[in-house]
C-alpha cells in the first residue's frame, strides 16, 4: 500500500510541472515587485529634483540582441544634440523579451523607453495603460496613418514611434538570370515564363516550402496584390468586399497554381531550407522578407542578388512591394524620466535618425525619403517608399484567438496537403475574421 | 542510542524544522504556481490583465468552441497515438534489449551503455539531429533510401500528416528505449535466481520461461513503466516543438495538449501572437486532471499485483 501511495506521489509531481510551467511568469512577478519598485523609487527622486543640466541615464528595452551595435551609433548620434542623455540600449532574448516586459511593467518598473511589437500585441500594452501618449510630439506627422497603426490603442491614440519597415519583394540570382537571357519580369505572365525557362533547365524557380505557417501567409501577402490590386483589402476594412470574395479566392488559387515552379518535397521544406536551396544558387528566386539578404549575404559573399517587386496580372496593374512596421520605441507611463525619453521620441522622428537606421539596421526607414548607402538597402528602401501595400495579415488581421492570420497560415498549408480546396481556405479565414473583426463604414 | 536518550525534548522537535529552506523554495516555485493557475483558469483574461470573474467559462469554451474543442480532441488523439507507440515501440524492444543484456551475452556491458547513450543527449539536440536527419531532399534517411533503389520511400517525413507524427514518436523512442531498458533490467535482476533455477529445472525455457516466470515476476517494473509512460506521453511538448513548432505543423497533423496550451497560454513562437491566459489556464488544469486521474485509477487497480513482492 505504501508504494502505490509514493507511486501516486511521484504521479502528482510529474503531472504538476505542466501546470508549473503556466504559472511561472507570475510567481516571479510577485518575488519582483516586492523589490524592483523600491529601488528604482529611491534612485530616481533626487534625480528628478536636480538640476536640468545634470545627467540623466534611462534604459531602452528591446528583443533586437543582434542590432547592439547599430543602436551605439543611433545612440551616438542623438548624444549629439542632447548631451545631458544617457542611454543604454538593453535588448533581452527574442522569445523572452514579451514575457519579461509583461512582468516588469505589471509590477510597476521596466525599462523607460520600451521597443515596441507593431500592431495586435504592442497594442495590448496601450490598453493596458502601460505607456505614455505620443500624439502631442513634435514630428509625429511625419509618419502615415497607416504606419502609425503600428502602435496605435483600441482608442486611437498613438502611443509609439514607428522606426523602420520590414517589406517583402522576390529576390533573384543575377547571376542565373544572366545565363538564360532572363530579365526582371513586368507582368505575372513573364513571371510565369521566367518560371519555365528556369525549369526547363532543371533550376528550382522558387526556393518556397509550406511547412512553416508563417512563410505562407508572407507569400500570400506578397502576391497577392497582384491579383487583387491595392484597394481589395480597403473594401474588406470598410466591409464591401470579404475573404470569400472572388478576390481573395483567386489571389489562394494562384498560390497553389504556382507548385509546379516548387522543390521537390516541398511540404517538408522550412526556412532553413529555403535559403539554403537560394544561397547554394540551387533555386533562381525567393518571395522574401528584406532582413534575409544581411543572413544571406553572410552565407555566400559571393553570390550575386538583386530584387525585383511583385508584378501585376492585369496589364494595366502596379508592381508591389508589401510593408510592415518593424517595432516602435515607446515611453514608459511609470518612467521616472518623461521628459528626457520625450526627446528620444522627437529625435526618432527626424532624418539624422532616419538615415543612420537605415545604413545601420539595414531596413527601409518610416520617414520618407531616406537613402541607403548599400545599393540593394537603397532599392528596397526606394520601393518600400513608393509602391509599398500594407502586409495586411500583419497590420490589419492579427487578432482573434487564434489569429486570423494563424489560421490563414495554418488553412494554406492543409491546401498544400490538399485537405482544403481554394474556397475553403477563404471559408476559413473568413470565419476567423468573423470572431472579432467589424467592419468600419 | 544512548544520544537520542540524552537529547532534550525540544531539539528532537527542532529536527522536523529543517526542511523548511527546501519546502519553501518548492512551495514558492511549485505548490503555489499550481494554486495561481487553477485561480487564473476562473478568469477572464484581457491580454495581461486579470479580467472577471467567470466561472467554468475558460473551460466551457474549451470544450464547446470552434476551433477550440475541434483542436482539444485533435490534440489528445495524438497524445494517445504517442502513448501506444511508445509502448509498443519503445517499451517492447527495451525489455527484449533488457532480456538480451540480462542473459548475460559477451559485451553486454557495453551493449547496455550504447543503448542508454541517446538518453544522455538533450531532448532539443535530438530533435534537431533528427530534424536534419529526416529532411526531405538532402537528409542522411532520404538521401540513403535513394541510394537503395527505394526512391518512392524517401518521403518528406516531418511534411506530411500521414507520416509526420509516427516519424516524431519514433524518434522519441530511440530517445526513449534506455531509460525504460534500464528499468526493466532492475526488474530482472530483482527476480531470484533461485525461482528461475527452479522453473529451468521443471523443464520450462524460452518463451514460456518469460511468459509464465518473469513477466509475472517484474510486475512492479511493468507498472512503473507504464506510468511513466503515461505522463511522458500526455507532457509531450519538447520533441514536437523542436521538430514541428508551436503550430503543431504541418496542418495540426503534430499537435498535442502542451503544445496547443503553449501556443494559446503563450501566443506561439513569434512572439507577436495573441495571449488567451484563462484559456490556457484552463486548458492546463484540464490536463493535469487527466494525468492525475488516469494515473491513479491505474494505480488503484494495480495495488494488488504490486503489493505481491
Amino acid at each position: 500500500m505504501k508504494r502505490v501511495f509514493s507511486g501516486a506521489l511521484v504521479t502528482m509531481i510529474a503531472a504538476t510541472s505542466m501546470l508549473a510551467g503556466c504559472s511561472s511568469t507570475n510567481s516571479t512577478n510577485n518575488t519582483a515587485s516586492s523589490t524592483q519598485p523600491a529601488a528604482t523609487s529611491g534612485s530616481t527622486a533626487p534625480a528628478q529634483t536636480a538640476a536640468a543640466q545634470e545627467k540623466v541615464k534611462l534604459t531602452i528595452g528591446s528583443w533586437r540582441t543582434e542590432d547592439i551595435d547599430a543602436y551605439a551609433k543611433i545612440i551616438a548620434e542623438f548624444k549629439k544634440t542632447n548631451p545631458n542623455i544617457d542611454l543604454e540600449f538593453k535588448p533581452t532574448k527574442n522569445t523572452e523579451y514579451n514575457t519579461s516586459l509583461n512582468t516588469a511593467l505589471q509590477s510597476g518598473s521596466g525599462p523607460d523607453i520600451i521597443h515596441l511589437r507593431p500592431y495586435a500585441a504592442g497594442a495590448a500594452l496601450a490598453d493596458a495603460g502601460y505607456l505614455e501618449p505620443l500624439d502631442g510630439v513634435k514630428g509625429m506627422d511625419t509618419f502615415s496613418k497607416d504606419t502609425l497603426l503600428a502602435a496605435t490603442g483600441s482608442n486611437g491614440k498613438v502611443y509609439g514611434v514607428p522606426t523602420v519597415f520590414s517589406s517583402t519583394q522576390i529576390f533573384y540570382n543575377k547571376k542565373i538570370f544572366q545565363k538564360y537571357n532572363l530579365q526582371e519580369p513586368k507582368t505575372w505572365d513573364e513571371l510565369i515564363k521566367t518560371a519555365d525557362t528556369l525549369k526547363q533547365n532543371k533550376v528550382t524557380p522558387f526556393a518556397f516550402g509550406s511547412k512553416e505557417g508563417w512563410i505562407l501567409s508572407l507569400t500570400q501577402g506578397a502576391l497577392a496584390p497582384s491579383v487583387y490590386g491595392t484597394d481589395f483589402i480597403k473594401k474588406v476594412l470598410s466591409g464591401d468586399a470579404n475573404f470569400k470574395s472572388p478576390e481573395f479566392v483567386s489571389s489562394i488559387k494562384q498560390m497553389k497554381d504556382l507548385v509546379p515552379y516548387f522543390p521537390d518535397n516541398y511540404v517538408g521544406i522550412g526556412m532553413d531550407d529555403m535559403r539554403n536551396m537560394f544561397v547554394t544558387e540551387q533555386a533562381a528566386m525567393m518571395v522574401m522578407g528584406d532582413w534575409e539578404y544581411a543572413v544571406m549575404k553572410k552565407a555566400n559573399p559571393d553570390l550575386q542578388m538583386d530584387v525585383f517587386p511583385v508584378p501585376p496580372v492585369k496589364a494595366d496593374g502596379k508592381p508591389t512591394v508589401t510593408t510592415w512596421v518593424d517595432g516602435s520605441f515607446a515611453v514608459n507611463a511609470k518612467s521616472a524620466h518623461k521628459q528626457e525619453a520625450l526627446k528620444f521620441m522627437e529625435f526618432l522622428t527626424t532624418k539624422a535618425f532616419g538615415t543612420v537606421a537605415v545604413n545601420e539596421l539595414q531596413k527601409p526607414s518610416t520617414i520618407p525619403g531616406i537613402q541607403a548607402n548599400d545599393p540593394l538597402v537603397a532599392k528596397i528602401t526606394k520601393n518600400a517608399d513608393s509602391i509599398s501595400t500594407p502586409y495586411a495579415a500583419v497590420v490589419y488581421f492579427s487578432a482573434g484567438n487564434p489569429t486570423t492570420k494563424a489560421t490563414l497560415e495554418n488553412s494554406l498549408q492543409g491546401m498544400y496537403l490538399n485537405k482544403l480546396t481554394p474556397e475553403q481556405v477563404a471559408e476559413e479565414v473568413q470565419k476567423s475574421a468573423d470572431t472579432w473583426f467589424k467592419p468600419k463604414k | 542510542m544512548n544520544n537520542t536518550a540524552k537529547t532534550p525534548g525540544w531539539k528532537k522537535g527542532a529536527v522536523h524544522l529543517f526542511p523548511i529552506p527546501a519546502l519553501a523554495v518548492y512551495i514558492l516555485f511549485v505548490i503555489y504556481p499550481i494554486a495561481a493557475a487553477f485561480g487564473y483558469s476562473f478568469y477572464d483574461w484581457k491580454g495581461l490583465v486579470r479580467g472577471d470573474f467567470i466561472g467554468l467559462g475558460n473551460f466551457v469554451s474549451l470544450f464547446t468552441k470552434e476551433p477550440f474543442n475541434h483542436l482539444f480532441w485533435n490534440a489528445f488523439g495524438h497524445n494517445l497515438y504517442y502513448f501506444l507507440i511508445e509502448m509498443v515501440v519503445q517499451n517492447v524492444l527495451a525489455f527484449l534489449l533488457a532480456y538480451l543484456v540480462f542473459s548475460k551475452l559477451k559485451g553486454s556491458g557495453f551493449l547496455k551503455m550504447a543503448y542508454f547513450l541517446p538518453r544522455l543527449l538533450s531532448v532539443i539536440v535530438v530533435g534537431f539531429l533528427w530534424k536534419l536527419m529526416l529532411n526531405p531532399n538532402n537528409g542522411v534517411v532520404n538521401v540513403l533510401l535513394k541510394k537503395l533503389g527505394l526512391v518512392s520511400w524517401a518521403k518528406p517525413w516531418l511534411g506530411d500528416p500521414a507520416t509526420a507524427l509516427t516519424s516524431i514518436t519514433m524518434v522519441n523512442s530511440w530517445f526513449g528505449i534506455g531509460f525504460s531498458m534500464l528499468i526493466f533490467l532492475a526488474g530482472l535482476q530483482a527476480i531470484s535466481t533461485e525461482v528461475i533455477e527452479a522453473a529451468r529445472i521443471d523443464g520450462v525455457k524460452g518463451f514460456r520461461m518469460i511468459r509464465s516466470i518473469i513477466l509475472p515476476m517484474m510486475n512492479q517494473s511493468l507498472i512503473i513503466i507504464t506510468v511513466f509512460t503515461f505522463i511522458h506521453a500526455f507532457e509531450a511538448f519538447e520533441l514536437v516543438y523542436a521538430m514541428e513548432g508551436s503550430q503543431g505543423e504541418p496542418y495540426n497533423a503534430t499537435d498535442t495538449l502542451a503544445v496547443f496550451f503553449y501556443r494559446i497560454a503563450f501566443g506561439g513562437s513569434s512572439g507577436g501572437d495573441s495571449v488567451a491566459l484563462g484559456l490556457g489556464s484552463a486548458l492546463a488544469v484540464v490536463l493535469f486532471i487527466i494525468i492525475a486521474t488516469i494515473s491513479a485509477l491505474f494505480l488503484y487497480f494495480t495495488r494488488n499485483q504490486s503489493a505481491q513482492h
